[in-house]
């Protein structure tokens, strides 16, 4: 992945944004300062305040945006979010990432005190954060997560789950998918990481819907 | 006609729910409709905990506050202390958690251990389950098993053998949020079946008509589990109307929804039927630490057949 390409694309694409120049200025303010002094409470006040400065009105992303994105890192996509989901995303590559335990603990401050729109931008950067690896826990809290669009920040057009988390974990989310009602031909990795598990996982949720006179979800042959 | 009519005089014992998430007007009307008692599992409280004090303030607030405010409604409130399955997961904590259980799981009222189980099945919730079961056998406690909703079936099976393994015997071991797929295996194997009685994600009350009519009502004990989802606090009592009306005896009614509980948790040393037979006196000017249900100038209470509310 290209953090820097990416990191530009996505600025380039709040300039993009119809009325966006006292977003632009705010951002560009605030990076030159964090950049300067990049203490942690600045850091933490620029995340959280993002929508009061950038608004939350949907994005829109031409082609070609969307086209950049998925060359800096496959399976990423912006399509149906918001400008404050997006900023607040870019600021978070603009977090130093030479010292990996600092990073981590940072950013996993952020989840520990995120609301629900902080949680789904958490979520929806996982892809484009460093050291990969090191959220995987994280990302078994997302599927695990109660409220739907924090579900859907992990879950759908995100291609964290299928690079990174083993069997047990991507089983759990197809199931909580299924279990929450989401649309599941959005996950990214549907059909790469089906496994005999899962079928067999899946046949006896059926079986207990049959038994309780419920309805099946769509879908869910495809991975029987 | 009300469902409370058919079901006057009967009483109650909700052995699932969380009134910490519920209010006054709930404690009133499950008053109202014969609850007499209820269990309050400890569980998550809908997003995860991040550190132990706020464990800690949790469990001291279901033996402290919870039971004093049921109180006030004429309900006993007794509670199962524990580490719940979703927030096993995370490890560094639970540790923590693990540390301060002893703290609890003696304290007057706690009827056993619970609710522990599995939710996503994973290692670490393997580990602080099996933790907890050798908890509650030190403690001669029973154990109140959270199932989990997905991978249902497997994961019941799973969760009695491991309490099997942990040398529990199947009647400490209450099995709660059964479905028409698992009950015949917990009842053959000895454990007691619980029902939840909720909306959409787990039973409904016809459904529990039919399990009782098909089972018997040996070791089947039905609960809310009322939350901070949409739930129903008077699920128990609104069952017993139903099951009325489907012909079943007011002894098996009187066993799923209320005896069988009482069996089952008074293994604790902690409730007995003696003890539910005695009406609670409610006084609700009554304090705990200094404070009182009720606020300013408030007359205990309120009538609610009036539509003024003042």
């Amino acid at each position: 992945m290209n953090s820097l390409q990416l990191s530009q694309t996505l600025f380039y694409l709040i300039e993009q944004q119809p009325d966006s120049a006292a977003a632009v200025s705010y951002l560009r303010q605030q990076v030159d300062a964090f950049h300067t002094n990049p203490q942690k409470s600045a850091f933490y006040r620029v995340f959280t305040a993002l929508p009061r400065f950038v608004g939350k009105q949907p994005l829109t992303v031409p082609a070609d945006m969307a086209f950049a994105l998925q060359q800096a890192r496959p399976g990423f996509s912006v399509s149906g979010w918001t400008r404050d989901r997006l900023a607040r995303v870019w600021w978070l590559l603009q977090l130093p990432t030479d010292e990996q335990s600092t990073y981590v603990s940072t950013i996993t401050e952020l989840f520990k005190a995120g609301e629900l729109n902080e949680l789904v931008a958490l979520y929806s950067a996982l892809p484009v954060l460093a050291y990969p690896e090191a959220w995987r826990f994280q990302a078994t809290e997302g599927i695990r997560n109660n409220i739907a669009d924090v579900q859907s920040a992990i879950m759908l057009h995100n291609p964290y789950p299928a690079d990174y988390l083993d069997e047990a974990a991507w089983n759990q989310l197809i199931l909580k998918a299924f279990f929450t009602d989401k649309d599941v031909t959005q996950i990214i990795g549907l059909d790469e990481r089906k496994n005999a598990r899962l079928a067999q996982t899946l046949a006896d949720y059926a079986a207990e819907r049959r038994a309780a006179g419920r309805s099946l979800p769509p879908h869910i042959e495809r991975l029987m | 006609m009300d469902f409370l009519d058919s079901i006057r005089g009967m009483s109650f014992f909700d052995m699932h729910v969380h009134m910490i998430s519920r209010t006054t007007d709930d404690y009133q009307a499950m008053a109202d409709a014969g609850v007499v008692a209820v269990i309050e599992p400890a569980f998550w409280m809908g997003q995860p905990r991040t550190g132990v004090d706020s464990f800690r303030d949790y469990f001291a607030t279901l033996v402290g506050w919870e039971r004093f405010r049921a109180s006030q409604f004429g309900i006993r409130h007794y509670c199962t202390i524990g580490l719940n399955s979703k927030e096993a997961n995370q490890e560094a904590l639970a540790e923590q958690v693990m540390d301060i259980l002893p703290l609890f799981i003696y304290k007057e009222g706690v009827v056993g251990i619970g609710e522990i189980g599995f939710d996503d099945q994973t290692p670490a919730e393997e580990k602080y389950y099996r933790a907890q079961l050798e908890l509650a056998r030190e403690a001669a406690l029973p154990v109140q098993i959270h199932t989990p909703h997905r991978d249902k079936k497997q994961g019941t099976s799973r969760s009695m053998d491991i309490a099997i393994e942990h040398g529990l015997a199947p009647g400490m071991v209450i099995v709660d949020h059964n479905n028409e797929e698992t009950v015949r295996e917990v009842l053959d194997r000895g454990f007691w079946a619980g029902f939840t009685i909720y909306p959409f994600t787990k039973m409904g009350n016809e459904r529990m008509v039919e399990i009782v009519k098909q089972y018997g009502p040996e070791r089947i004990m039905i609960n809310s589990a009322a939350d901070w989802g949409i739930s129903d606090p008077l699920a128990v009592p609104k069952t017993a109307a139903l099951m009325r009306q489907h012909g079943i005896s007011d002894e098996a009614i009187r066993l799923v929804t209320f005896e069988n509980a009482v069996t089952a948790f008074a293994q604790s040393g902690q409730l007995s039927l003696d003890d539910l037979a005695q009406p609670l006196t409610i006084d609700q000017s009554q304090r705990f630490n200094g404070s009182s249900v009720l606020r300013g100038g408030q007359a205990p209470r309120v009538d609610k057949e009036s539509t003024i509310i003042r």
